[in-house]
């Protein structure tokens, strides 16, 4: 592919020609900024960045790239760690965070009907102040992620054990496809209302995880749920991650837990040996939050594990929403982390904490594990986490050699790594069957012939 | 932990992580950093300047006039300080910011609009940034018969002397009122612009001079109705090694000590609906939140009501940080924000306890015609009968 056929200034003027040139940029310090995350990866050279602020001017801004072969990376908050938004073949970096509309709620369907650009915070401070019995979920990520970055990432939050993963949460989407045309999926394609996906071919999933590959995302609808009146912790602790299957299996046979949370770390020192669970419940009262309460003291008790009171700061820290889990990035004072998310079955869980301890230890990296459990148990999202200090090269190479290890490793039992970096990636296409691999490349090739979306990511050759 | 040498702040700067909580109010509700809002780019987030100054640190990004621009163009407000969720991190942002902007300057990139600060600070006929002939503020001790020794020294700063007259006029007034023993002294510039824009070569000197004025005329007490040097004295003096012996307390801390104290007593009443404006300097810089609260109520027939972005959560008025003379008609623009937001209050009048604040806010009120009363909390006690109960106050 002939990649700039137009010369840079001329690429500029016409991109301030489409959205005024406040919000388009060349400037060395903000592709300093575009071309790297805090993950891992290396920075790699981005050429523009646009915030556009209309659909109109996205689709002119296609239409620009497929003329003169410019790859476009479209950008939600910039937070999944794995430098799914640097360009890997230079281009245009589309910040989406102009476009951040609320544009509806409805209240009786339970759906937020937003721009691809709202963040989770503003939604759910949106949410408190005017729909105060609703809620969304929300992951745990800085509130500055957006909602449709995180959903389509295949995300989860404090309502994906009850409801399932953030992705399955999108009743409809309005995309700007790689030839510029604006396509709606979901009810919206033929109704007023963005209530549903079905009942009709769902190619909504054709745009989750697949990173930008198949489309600009601009606005989305995504599922609310009733507020429950109190939210609640149970801490429980056991010693022997063997028991955690079956001790999930049952809390959540109960129907009592919002969220279900593991983690396994070695510091705190108290925290060493242990796994820590949080089953988070709510009620319209504080007997009913007593009487789960009591249920899971029993639950634990019999899966051979036991229920923690711990300090009130604990609950301060866990109940908060979102959970502040960006703080692993201060572990080594360095300010920077990245994790693998491994999809798993929920029967790999002692399996994947003794991977992430043997990994972690070599890597001389203190274990930092958990899990949410989304859906019931129909899989967990395990996440092993490395730290690492951004001003010592060393450590940030340490840390890629500890992800790509896990990577391996998650696949080897069945896993799936969660918006994996490229090299990740890499591992999963090698794994992968061969149509389905035909079929993405050639799902990819119809509707992207110049190949100027995101690409580098999920490439089949 | 202190700041105190050039390796302190490069060898922490890199802890940010651009997770963007910075950004925010605490609800999460808005963006509360005016550069953030304004020009979107992660680029002029607090994450964003982090990493850029990490860069520079690293030789990964080079100095470059645009480069500082981006520094600059940020009011210090200090809300990332607030929202920064990374402790023994979050309360040096702002210092990183303003060491960034000292390298700046080093390296020959400081902004020409902000250098006339510096290039009037320093002119020996003004000593202050606003390029006014010096007042020795000796005609005003005359006209309020002041002392040349006295147990305060009423501090009145360069934009209460050039700019707010009316607010310097009514904080004289108040004091002879309260018969508090005081007097002024010949300053210069307490050097908060300059700080504020990394223009540091002078400021211990600067510093060295108002302290030895202010030792001259034996006062143990030091007061201020500006926030920004409020702020600078309080903070920044000892910060660039001032020793000084003297307390240091904003106008409405005397105000408040002496309507506690049951010293003073508001006789007449101020019927109008009022909001306040944090300003930042003895806000979120100081944490200054109730006090100036804790006065506007004790004012008899005040309907005292608050913006839905308040104390720690305040949105800057967009003059701080050398942004007023650097981005002149943005400062105006954050302000009307404010501005905006106090109508929403169905207050009629704006108040704040700073001038800097004080004429921001006017500007953007009188630009945009929004209607409002813009005044500080000094100037509406002067317009009230103040009934003294003790001639030997404090």
């Amino acid at each position: 592919m002939e990649l700039f056929v137009l010369n840079k200034n001329e690429i500029i003027k016409k991109l301030c020609d489409i959205i005024g040139k406040e919000f388009v940029s060349n400037k060395s310090e903000d592709l300093f900024i575009y071309s790297q995350d805090p993950g891992v990866s290396d920075p790699r050279p981005v050429d523009f960045v646009v915030m556009p602020k209309t659909v109109e001017e996205i689709q002119k801004i296609v239409k620009l790239a497929n003329e003169e072969k410019i790859p476009i990376v479209p950008m939600g908050g910039g937070m999944t760690l794995s430098g799914l938004v640097i360009p890997v073949k230079g281009g245009i970096v589309l910040d989406m965070k102009r476009m951040d509309e609320i544009i509806e709620i409805n209240e009786s369907s339970r759906y937020a009907l937003i721009e691809a650009g709202v963040t989770t915070g503003k939604l759910q401070a949106y949410l408190e102040e005017h729909h105060p019995n609703l809620e969304v979920s929300i992951p745990d990520a800085p509130p500055s992620v957006t909602v449709a970055g995180n959903a389509l990432i295949h995300g989860s939050g404090f309502l994906s054990q009850k409801h399932g993963d953030h992705g399955s949460m999108i009743n409809g989407l309005e995309v700007v496809l790689p030839n510029g045309e604006v396509c709606k999926l979901g009810s919206c394609a033929l109704s007023k209302y963005w209530f549903t996906r079905g009942p009709i071919p769902d190619f909504i999933g054709l745009f989750i995880s697949s990173f930008g590959t198949l489309g600009i995302a601009t606005k989305l609808s995504i599922k609310l749920y009733p507020k429950p009146k109190m939210r609640y912790l149970v801490f429980g602790l056991c010693k022997d991650p063997k028991v955690l299957p079956n001790l999930i299996y049952n809390i959540t046979r109960t129907d009592l837990a919002e969220d279900i949370l593991i983690g396994i770390q070695d510091k705190p020192a108290w925290m060493k040996g242990y796994v820590v669970i949080m089953v988070y419940i709510t009620g319209d009262s504080e007997e009913e939050l007593d009487s789960k309460t009591k249920l899971l003291k029993k639950i634990y008790r019999k899966g051979k594990a036991r229920y923690m009171k711990a300090p009130d700061r604990y609950y301060d820290i866990f109940l908060e929403k979102p959970q502040f889990a960006a703080k692993a990035a201060d572990f080594r004072k360095g300010g920077g982390f990245e994790y693998v998310g491994a999809f798993i079955p929920l029967e790999k869980i002692p399996e994947i904490i003794q991977i992430g301890n043997d990994i972690s230890l070599k890597h001389g990296i203190i274990p930092t594990m958990g899990a949410r459990f989304i859906s019931k148990t129909h899989s967990a999202m395990f996440f092993i986490s490395y730290s690492f200090n951004r001003a010592d090269p060393k450590d940030i190479e340490n840390a890629r050699h500890a992800l790509h290890e896990t990577n391996k490793e998650v696949l080897n039992i069945g896993g799936i790594p969660w918006k994996s970096e490229l090299e990740g990636q890499k591992l999963i296409l090698q794994k992968m069957d061969p149509n389905y691999k035909m079929l993405l490349k050639t799902i990819r090739s119809a509707l992207d012939p110049n190949g100027i979306m995101n690409p580098g990511n999920w490439e089949v050759n | 932990m202190t700041l105190e040498t050039e390796q302190d702040w490069k060898s922490i700067v890199h802890r940010c992580f651009r997770c963007g909580y910075c950004k925010f109010t605490h609800s999460y509700s808005d963006f509360n950093c005016p550069s953030y809002k304004k020009y979107r780019f992660e680029t002029y987030s607090t994450g964003g300047r982090m990493w850029l100054i990490f860069g520079l640190i690293n030789g990964d990004i080079q100095w470059s006039q645009n480069l500082s621009n981006v520094l600059y163009a940020c009011t210090t407000c200090g809300n990332c300080v607030e929202n920064c969720r990374f402790e023994k991190f979050n309360s040096f942002i702002v210092d990183f910011i303003e060491a960034a902007r000292a390298e700046a300057v080093k390296a020959g990139f400081c902004p020409e609009k902000q250098k006339l600060l510096l290039e009037r600070t320093m002119n020996s006929e003004m000593f202050n940034p606003y390029g006014e002939q010096n007042s020795d503020n000796a005609d005003l001790k005359k006209e309020y018969d002041l002392p040349d020794n006295a147990e305060w020294v009423y501090f009145i700063g360069c934009t209460s002397n050039y700019r707010q007259k009316k607010l310097r006029d009514a904080t004289l007034r108040l004091l002879k009122k309260a018969k508090i023993d005081f007097t002024l002294i010949d300053e210069h510039c307490c050097c908060s612009p300059i700080i504020r824009t990394g223009q540091i070569t002078p400021v211990k000197d600067f510093i060295d001079y108002n302290i030895t004025q202010i030792k001259k005329t034996g006062a143990s007490k030091v007061i201020t109705s500006c926030a920004g040097c409020y702020r600078t004295i309080k903070k920044d003096w000892l910060k660039f090694g001032a020793e000084y012996e003297f307390e240091v307390l904003h106008t409405l801390e005397l105000v408040k000590q002496l309507l506690d104290d049951g010293k003073i007593k508001i006789k007449s009443e101020y019927n109008k609906t009022v909001t306040y404006h944090d300003p930042c300097h003895i806000g979120r810089h100081v944490g200054l939140y109730e006090e100036p609260r804790e006065v506007y109520k004790q004012i008899p027939g005040i309907n005292f009501v608050e913006m839905k972005r308040n104390r720690e959560n305040a949105w800057c008025c967009g003059a701080g940080g050398g942004v007023k003379i650097g981005y002149p008609d943005w400062a105006v623009e954050i302000s009307k924000e404010r501005v905006e937001e106090a109508k929403e209050t169905g207050a009629t009048v704006l108040s704040s306890t700073c001038p800097f604040c004080r004429t921001n806010l006017s500007d953007a009120n009188e630009k945009h015609e929004l209607g409002l009363e813009v005044i500080d909390l000094i100037e509406i006690l002067d317009q009230l009968e103040i009934e003294i109960n003790d001639s030997n106050l404090i």
